[in-house]
C-alpha cells in the first residue's frame, strides 16, 4: 500500500500523454474527443488515430521491456543483462537491414517500399525469432547459463557485423531508413499492427507471470534450482519464449528501444526494496510503463510540432537515474 | 527402513580419465549422522554433489531404495549458498517449499508453520524479516540449513555446514543435525574439516585419503585403524 503512488503516477502520465502532444490542442477538446462528445474531426482523428494508439504502444513497450530485463538479469544473475543480451535486437536489426537495405542492393527497392511498415515489423520479428531459435538449440546442449550468455553476446556481435556489411554496400536512402528504424518510434503502430503487438505482448507478460515462482529460485543460483528438482533447461526456454514475445515484438514494431530493459529493474529494486519476483515483475511493469510514457511525452516536444527519436530520449532521461542508483547504493546487485 | 542410501561401484570426478575417487561401495540408513572427512581437494564436495544428483557419476550408481527421484529425497546445502539482495530471510527459506506451493509460489498456512519451525530450530527466528544480504556468512549458512529443513526430505546433505560458524554455533549446528537424525529419523551426511565436531555428533565416518582409498566405519573403528592420526 505504501507504493500506491506508482500506479497513480502511471495514471497521471497516461492522461498527460493523451492531453499533451506535438500538436497543441485545448484540453477540453481532447476530453470531448475521448468521451465521444462533439468536437472537430481534426481533433478526433489526432486523439483516436494517433495519441491513443501511441499511448497504448508506449505502455506495452515499457511494460514488456522492463519485465523482460528483470527476467534476463535473474536468469543470468548479471546486473548488466537486458532484453537484448541474447542478440534479439541484432537479429531484429538484421531482419530489417535485409528488408530495407538488402532490397536496394538486389534492385527491388520500389517493391519493398510498397510493402509498407508491416513488412519491416515482420522481418524484424523473423530476425529476432531466428536468433532465439539458435539460442534455444544451443541451450539444449549447454548446461551453464553463463556459457549461454556468452554465446548470446557472440550472436549479437555476429548480427551487428552482418548489419555493418549490408550498410557498407547499401545506398543513402536505404541507409537513412534503417538508421531511422534504429532510433525507435511509437507513431507507426496503429490498427492491425497495434492489435498484433498487444496480443503478443500480453501473451509474453502472462508467461512472465507464470515464470515468477521459478525466477525466485533461479535468483539463488542454478545449483539450488537443480537441487530442488527444477528442470532448469525447460524453464530457461520458457523465459526465452517470453523474451522473444516481449522484446521481439517491441523491437519489431517500435525499433530497438534500449535502456528501459536494463535500468527499470534496478530502479524497481531500489524503490520497492524487494527482489521477490512476485513484487519485482508487476512493479517493473508499472515503472517501465511510467518511464516509457514519460519518454514519449518528452519526445513529442509538446506544442513544438516536431518529434525526437524516443530511443534517444529514453536513454538521456534514464542514464542520470541509473548513475544516481549506483552512487546511492555504491553497487548494483541482484 | 525406507530410503536407504545405496552406493555401488561409484567413481566420482569431472573426467573419466582421471576420477577423483573410485570403487565407493556403501549403504546408509536414515536416522544416522555421517561425517565425510579428508584433506582439501580430495573430492568431498564432489561426492556430496554426486549423491545429491547435481553431478553425474563417472561410473557405478547412487540410489535411494524406495524411491526413483533423488531430488524428492535429498536436500542439499552448498558450502557457499548464493544469496539475493532485498530478499527477506523468511522469503529465502520459503523457496525451499517449491514443490508444496501453488503456481505463484504462495504458501499455505500450515506451510508457514513449517517455515517458522525451521527458523526456530536453526536459531534464526529473530532474523526472519531481515534482508538476506545484510547477514553474516555464518547467519546465512543457518538460513540455508533452514531452507533445507523446510524441503522436508528424508535426507539432508551438507557441504561444510560449520565452515563459517563460531564455536557456539558450530556446536548448535552439530546438535541440530544430531537431533534431526534421532528425533525425525532423517539421514544426515556432511563434509567437514572439524574432527572434534564430527567425533562428537557422528555415528559414522567416511574418510577419503590421498592414496585414493575410501574408508568407512564408526568413529571408534576409524580411530583404531590409525587413519585419522595419519590425516590430522
Amino acid at each position: 500500500m505504501k507504493k500506491l503512488w506508482v500506479p497513480l503516477l502511471l495514471l497521471l502520465l497516461v492522461a498527460a500523454d493523451l492531453f499533451i502532444g506535438s500538436v497543441r490542442l485545448p484540453f477540453s477538446d481532447v476530453w470531448s474527443a475521448i468521451t465521444g462528445n462533439e468536437v472537430s474531426e481534426f481533433t478526433c482523428r489526432i486523439v483516436w488515430n494517433f495519441r491513443i494508439p501511441k499511448m497504448i504502444t508506449a505502455l506495452l513497450a515499457g511494460m514488456s521491456l522492463a519485465v523482460c530485463g528483470a527476467q534476463m538479469q535473474t536468469l543470468f544473475r548479471n546486473p548488466l543483462a537486458d532484453p537484448y543480451v541474447l542478440g534479439i535486437s541484432s537479429g531484429a536489426g538484421l531482419g530489417v537491414a535485409f528488408f530495407v537495405m538488402g532490397s536496394s542492393l538486389l534492385g527491388i527497392g520500389s517493391v519493398v517500399r510498397w510493402l509498407s511498415d508491416l513488412g519491416t515489423a515482420s522481418f524484424a520479428w523473423l530476425g529476432a525469432l531466428g536468433v532465439m531459435l539458435i539460442v534455444v538449440a544451443a541451450s539444449a546442449r549447454l548446461k551453464s547459463n553463463m556459457t549461454l550468455l556468452i554465446l548470446g553476446i557472440m550472436i549479437g556481435y555476429a548480427g551487428s557485423a552482418l548489419i555493418g556489411l549490408i550498410q557498407y554496400f547499401s545506398d543513402a536512402p536505404a541507409l537513412k531508413s534503417y538508421v531511422l528504424w534504429t532510433m525507435g518510434s511509437f507513431g507507426n503502430v496503429t490498427g492491425t499492427r497495434l492489435i498484433i503487438m498487444t496480443v503478443l505482448c500480453i501473451t509474453g507478460l502472462l508467461i512472465s507471470i507464470y515464470n515468477i515462482k521459478d525466477l525466485n529460485v533461479l535468483l539463488m543460483g542454478e545449483q539450488y534450482a537443480t537441487s530442488l528438482g527444477i528442470p532448469v533447461r525447460r524453464i530457461r526456454n520458457r523465459i526465452f519464449l517470453a523474451t522473444t514475445l516481449l522484446a521481439g515484438s517491441v523491437t519489431a514494431f517500435c525499433g530497438p528501444i534500449g535502456f528501459i530493459g536494463i535500468a527499470v529493474p534496478h530502479l524497481t529494486r531500489m524503490i520497492f526494496n524487494n527482489t521477490n519476483h512476485r513484487v519485482l515483475i508487476p512493479a517493473s511493469a508499472l515503472i517501465g510503463a511510467c518511464m516509457m510514457i514519460l519518454a514519449d511525452i518528452i519526445s513529442q516536444l509538446p506544442g513544438s510540432g516536431s518529434v525526437l527519436p524516443v530511443n534517444t530520449v529514453a536513454a538521456l532521461m534514464g542514464i542520470p537515474v541509473i548513475i544516481y542508483v549506483i552512487l546511492k547504493n555504491r553497487a548494483v546487485r541482484l | 527402513m525406507s530410503h536407504i542410501l545405496d552406493i555401488s561401484n561409484l567413481a566420482i570426478g569431472y573426467s573419466k580419465k582421471a576420477p577423483l575417487l573410485q570403487d565407493i561401495n556403501c549403504r546408509l540408513v536414515c536416522g544416522t549422522v555421517t561425517g565425510i572427512l579428508g584433506p582439501n581437494g580430495i573430492g568431498k564436495s564432489t561426492l556430496l554433489k554426486t549423491i545429491a544428483g547435481l553431478l553425474p557419476p563417472l561410473h557405478g550408481s547412487v540410489s535411494f531404495i524406495g524411491t526413483r527421484k533423488v531430488m524428492d529425497i535429498c536436500a542439499f546445502v552448498p558450502s557457499q549458498p548464493v544469496r539475493a539482495t532485498h530478499f527477506s530471510v523468511e522469503d529465502t527459506v520459503s523457496t525451499g517449499r517449491y514443490r508444496y506451493t501453488n503456481w505463484l509460489g504462495i504458501e499455505k498456512r500450515e506451510g508457514w508453520q513449517i517455515i517458522l519451525q525451521a527458523l526456530e530450530s536453526t536459531g534464526i527466528s529473530h532474523l526472519a524479516g531481515r534482508n538476506s544480504a545484510d547477514l553474516s556468512d555464518g547467519e546465512f549458512h543457518r538460513v540455508a540449513i533452514a531452507r533445507a529443513l523446510v524441503q522436508d526430505t528424508p535426507w539432508i546433505l551438507l557441504d561444510e555446514p560449520t565452515a563459517f560458524l563460531d564455536i557456539a554455533n558450530k556446536k548448535a549446528t552439530g546438535a541440530l543435525l544430531r537431533k534431526l537424525a534421532s528425533d525425525k529419523q532423517k539421514g544426515i551426511l556432511f563434509s567437514t574439516h572439524d574432527l572434534s565436531l564430527a567425533a562428537e555428533y557422528c555415528d559414522r565416518f567416511w574418510i577419503m585419503t590421498p592414496d585414493g582409498v575410501f574408508h568407512q566405519g564408526t568413529p571408534d573403528e576409524m580411530e583404531k585403524t590409525g587413519i585419522i592420526e595419519q590425516l590430522y
